[in-house]
């Protein structure tokens, strides 16, 4: 099992706009990776999964997936998680 | 949870709306109307929607506003209109929309909550065929 541990770092946390990006980078990927905040787990490329983390600025959260793609599927995951989305979405308005 | 988020009268049950900005504006109006944010929030709602849908799964869509419009939110707060029609939301078909209306992350919870809820099958239904607002607040607050 490959894991990745990274801190939500979108202003907002990992709801709204930042969790469907997140969902929609997680159905592009070759693994299927699960996402776990505190004892509980839910598919990444679920959107209500990720929406009941309840996943805030700062919140430490781990990425994990099995198999072929695994550790580049949680790399780029993990990229995504570690960038503030919500900055990136105020420079576009 | 806070359950100061959800003013019972901004749960709106038997709503129409002809498309996605109409079912959009209407939520936004909700959250006007009881003075959780200014009218240009409404424009940001749209806005945001046109960037990225809102749709959640399960029938249900969250439309809030962009960041750059959290200038606009007054206080944390979210409505609940309820289309039994149905509004046609890029394909797929809405019958319940969550606004939120947040400055920080005060709603947070409630949204891990109401997805909490769409995760069970029965109690999504439950909330989406809700005819009574105290429904709505039982299942919410």
């Amino acid at each position: 099992m490959a894991r990745r541990t990274v801190a939500v770092a979108s202003a907002s946390g990992l709801h709204a706009r930042p969790a469907k990006l997140f969902v929609q980078a997680a159905m592009g990927v070759p693994a299927a990776v699960t996402i776990r905040a505190g004892d509980k787990a839910v598919p990444a490329k679920s959107m209500l999964g990720v929406l009941s983390l309840g996943a805030v600025h700062g919140t430490e959260v781990t990425l994990e997936a099995d198999g072929p793609g695994a550790e580049e599927s949680l790399d780029t995951l993990a990229a995504l998680l570690a960038r503030d989305l919500d900055a990136e979405d105020s420079s576009h308005a | 949870m806070r359950d100061d988020l959800l003013d019972p009268r901004a749960v709106l049950l038997h709503e129409s709306a002809a498309d996605r900005d109409a079912a959009v504006r209407r939520c936004g109006r909700a959250l006007v109307e009881i003075g959780a944010v200014a009218e240009s929030y409404v424009e940001a709602m749209l806005e945001r929607e046109r960037t990225i849908s809102t749709y959640v799964g399960e029938g249900v869509a969250i439309p809030h506003g962009t960041a750059a419009a959290k200038e606009d939110v007054e206080r944390d707060a979210i409505c609940v209109v309820r289309f039994p029609g149905g509004v046609d939301w890029d394909g797929e078909q809405v019958t319940l929309c969550v606004g939120i209306a947040a400055k920080g992350n005060g709603h947070i919870p409630l949204l891990a909550e109401l997805a909490e809820i769409l995760l069970d099958p029965d109690r999504a239904r439950t909330l989406r065929e809700a005819t009574e607002v105290s429904q709505i607040l039982k299942e919410l607050t």
